[in-house]
């Protein structure tokens, strides 16, 4: 045992975020924490490092046996200084390990332990990494510069949060890999994770927490193929596969887009980043694209909602072209088309009470009085399953998915023709992504419901969709019915993408 | 690269500019003074007919546009023009004035830098505590202060009450360096509010930088306290404190005209305020020139250290 943590307990202003949570690490193997969000999965984590929330009274036991434990938190970033390059923290840890050599040798002896322990993190060409700043680099980047970090301190314990949250399947199947071979160094991690098919195919103990405690633990194959505890079978169950759309139910074309080209200003020059020669939305049905980071998916949502001034070529909704910029967009065509967005909690100002923000919709583009307005809120809102209590308080106080029901809600309220979701079920745990798009299903069944264009790099949330449109680089490489893209794709990109969520369960472990 | 260097030509070309429009403004305003210079040399004695010939003589009566285009082609070649009071070049007058000026303005950034910068990470260190209170009060309260006010605080006490010091600069000339104990005062005064502004925005910039998690990371990863303050968290604390430095550095460039005067120290202030009496407008239009552009460099020299600083902050031209 490596680290063992017996009977641990945090509270926080009498509220218990980990409740006798008690586990063992050995070297070499992945144990992952598996919960929803607020499950108590970061504090146990954090706890390994003799890390606690101000103000809170522990009670347990965490004994770690002689090693330093690294930590690759959920955003790289954070943890790496903006205002120094990226090997700062680096150069500083291995200046500590060469301290005996005779000064002249430091330098170059300092310098060698960094190139390698990046190159154990597989990141290549080390000098040009090191010589950038942390935001010149990609998130996969990142997260490798971190892990980095964990290695060159010789840790035998790297706790891993959320490694793949909010990445493309591409991604986070280079993410696995590298986990596993960070445990075939011997090393521990401990995985923290609501995203299951990692667990599935790295965990050799799984820990399921509810609510701060342990509901489940014991060998991964057991829990994930049997579980016993009812939490844990939610947890588990299939993502949704029944149709978000009625496929009968759809109705004419809304929203039509041909011959786009957006561009974006990066320096002096406009570099064109997405073209698209034609796409199209009926009513009461889904439109699903997919594509990795940076294939346009968003430029493209941004250009349909008015937000992304700089293209060329026509949008037309209900065959009346539509102004590129929102502020020449009448109040119609604004309600017409609605956002929302991937950060719900940033989409929210945190000093005003949900309910105000949402029933500002229908005072701005219907033009309500704001008694009749936050009646018409309240009632969209608790029609999405938030009550009333819970929205007359601030965005703080909400969770990740009752915020991005609020989007929703808010959304709603305009009335929309199209409604523009902007991977608005990533950094969400099964449990509640499922219910959000449980959700949207019922909305866009509805008479009069939305066409929705649904962005995403999820392929799970992508399959029930009516139709799929799969962009890389900036264009649609193909585009179809979701059942045939999905199972029998013609263009190499859809392939290897499905390729790689297809290798979920392939041995990787060396 | 390429973009920082046409960034940094468009901000020059730009500056440039900016020294243009600065210059005609004070054309302009001194024109607008009643009198002109031959009224002022014509002094006790305003006789109209001898003020006439003065004009005259100093080419006065010709029309203001030309006397402006006149110093403008000088300008281009280099030449600042004549003082129309003593017939002495102008780039002599600015030369003589810069020196004692300068002189101060080294002094006081040497000592402003690490003692504003020491205080603030001092007190960002202590955060809540009671040297960080006492330090928060204080450099409150010495700002507070202005500097004519604690200048003729500092003469009383230091130099009338206790004659530690020289009260001003009289009898010593330009050769203030071999005098330091004539220069304790003014640095002093020039210190006092720079160095609590200083200190104010490097405290608050520390705080949140040892509050970050790149912070709690290096903590983490067993790195020193003091390379944690010095080398992780001080330069995203400077930013800002760069600004506010250029601007400093700035304003004691341009001659800090009410500690000039109070110390008789003959600086670049002390040669405004005399030129603008005499209506000498070649002079003060001179130094509206030097004023401009020390303003763009610095500027200019600020922003890019902000940008080496926080790589992330996009730069505006």
């Amino acid at each position: 045992m490596i680290v063992t943590v017996t009977g641990l307990t945090v509270e926080v202003e009498g509220r218990t975020l980990v409740d006798r949570v008690s586990l063992r690490i050995r070297p070499g193997t992945v144990t992952a924490l598996v919960g929803a969000s607020g499950s108590g999965k970061t504090t146990t984590g954090l706890a390994l490092l003799g890390e606690y929330p101000p103000g809170a009274r522990v009670t347990g036991d965490v004994a770690v046996h002689g090693t330093r434990i690294g930590y690759v938190p959920q955003h790289p970033a954070a943890v790496l200084n903006p205002a120094r390059r990226t090997g700062a923290l680096l150069l500083d840890l291995a200046r500590q390990q060469v301290r005996d050599l005779p000064r002249s040798q430091r330098r170059t002896a300092a310098r060698l332990r960094v190139t390698a322990a990046l190159a154990d993190a597989q990141l290549d060409d080390a000098e040009e990494v090191l010589s950038r700043y942390p935001h010149q680099l990609s998130g996969g980047q990142q997260q490798r510069v971190v892990l980095a970090q964990a290695l060159l301190l010789g840790a035998r314990v790297v706790i891993a949060d959320e490694p793949t949250t909010g990445q493309d399947a591409l991604t986070k199947r280079r993410i696995v890999d590298q986990l596993a071979q960070v445990a075939g160094r011997g090393i521990a991690v401990l995985l923290l994770s609501h995203d299951l098919d990692v667990v599935r195919e790295l965990a050799d103990e799984v820990v399921v927490l509810r609510g701060g405690r342990v509901v489940e633990q014991g060998p991964g194959h057991r829990i994930l193929d049997a579980p016993a505890h009812p939490w844990t079978k939610e947890l588990l169950a299939e993502p949704r596969a029944l149709p978000y759309a009625d496929p009968e139910h759809a109705g004419a074309e809304i929203l039509t887009v041909s011959g786009l080209t957006a561009r974006h200003r990066t320096g002096g020059a406009r570099v064109p980043v997405l073209s698209v020669d034609r796409l199209t939305l009926r009513s009461g049905e889904c439109l699903a694209v997919v594509g990795r980071s940076g294939s346009g998916k968003t430029t493209l949502a941004r250009c349909l909602a008015g937000l992304h001034r700089d293209h060329t070529g026509q949008i037309l909704l209900d065959g009346e072209p539509l102004p590129r910029s929102l502020r020449d967009r009448s109040r119609e065509q604004l309600a017409a088309v609605q956002y929302v967005f991937q950060d719900a909690r940033a989409a929210f100002d945190e000093h005003r009470p949900v309910l105000d923000q949402v029933a500002r919709t229908a005072v701005r583009l219907h033009g309500a009085g704001s008694q009749e307005a936050t009646a018409e809120a309240r009632r969209v809102l608790t029609d999405l399953g938030l009550d009333d209590s819970l929205v007359r308080r601030l965005p703080g106080r909400l969770s990740g998915g009752e915020l991005q029901r609020a989007a929703l809600a808010r959304a709603l309220l305009a009335r929309p023709r199209v409604l523009v979701c902007d991977e608005i079920t990533s950094g969400l745990d099964p449990v509640t992504r499922r219910s959000l798009l449980d959700l949207l299903a019922t909305l866009v069944r509805r008479k009069d419901g939305p066409g929705v264009v649904l962005i995403t790099h999820d392929l799970d949330t992508a399959a029930p969709a009516t139709r799929v449109a799969v962009l890389d680089g900036g264009e649609v490489v193909e585009e179809g019915p979701a059942e045939q893209i999905l199972t029998a794709p013609r263009h190499p990109f859809t392939v290897s993408l499905l390729g790689a969520s297809d290798r979920w369960g392939a041995a990787v472990r060396p | 690269m390429n973009g920082l260097r046409s960034w940094i030509a468009r901000r020059l070309l730009l500056g440039a500019v900016q020294t243009a429009a600065v210059v005609l403004l004070v054309f302009a305003l001194t024109e607008a003074l009643p009198g002109d210079a031959a009224v002022a040399f014509a002094g006790d004695q305003p006789d109209p007919e001898r003020i006439a010939a003065v004009r005259e003589a100093m080419g006065l009566d010709r029309p203001a546009h030309e006397r402006l285009a006149d110093w403008v082609t000088g300008l281009l070649h280099g030449d600042f023009g004549t003082s129309l009071t003593s017939g002495r070049p102008v780039s002599g007058f600015l030369a003589d004035g810069f020196g004692p000026t300068l002189l101060l303005a080294t002094l006081t950034v040497l000592l402003l830098v690490p003692v504003g910068v020491g205080l603030g990470v001092l007190a960002a260190r202590h955060e809540g505590r009671f040297t960080d209170r006492l330090i928060s009060s204080a450099t409150l309260g010495v700002y507070a202060v202005p500097e004519f006010a604690l200048g003729v605080l500092l003469v009383s006490v230091f130099a009338l009450r206790l004659g530690w010091l020289p009260p001003t600069a009289v009898g010593y000339g330009t050769g203030l360096l071999e005098h330091p104990s004539v220069l304790v005062l003014p640095v002093l005064v020039l210190l006092a509010r720079p160095v609590c502004s200083l200190a104010r925005l490097v405290r608050a910039g520390m705080i949140e930088a040892l509050a970050a998690p790149y912070t709690a990371h290096a903590e983490r990863y067993g790195i020193s306290g003091a390379r944690i303050r010095y080398t992780h968290a001080l330069p995203n604390a400077l930013a800002p404190a760069t600004q506010q430095l250029a601007r400093t550095i700035d304003w004691l460039l341009c001659g800090v005209i009410v500690v000039e005067a109070l110390y008789v120290i003959p600086g670049l202030g002390t040669v405004l305020m005399n030129a603008v009496a005499d209506r000498d407008i070649p002079v003060v239009q001179g130094l509206a020139v030097v004023f401009g552009l020390a303003t763009v460099v610095l500027n200019l020299g600020a922003d890019l250290v902000t940008h080496r600083l926080a790589p992330r902050s996009a730069v505006a031209a």
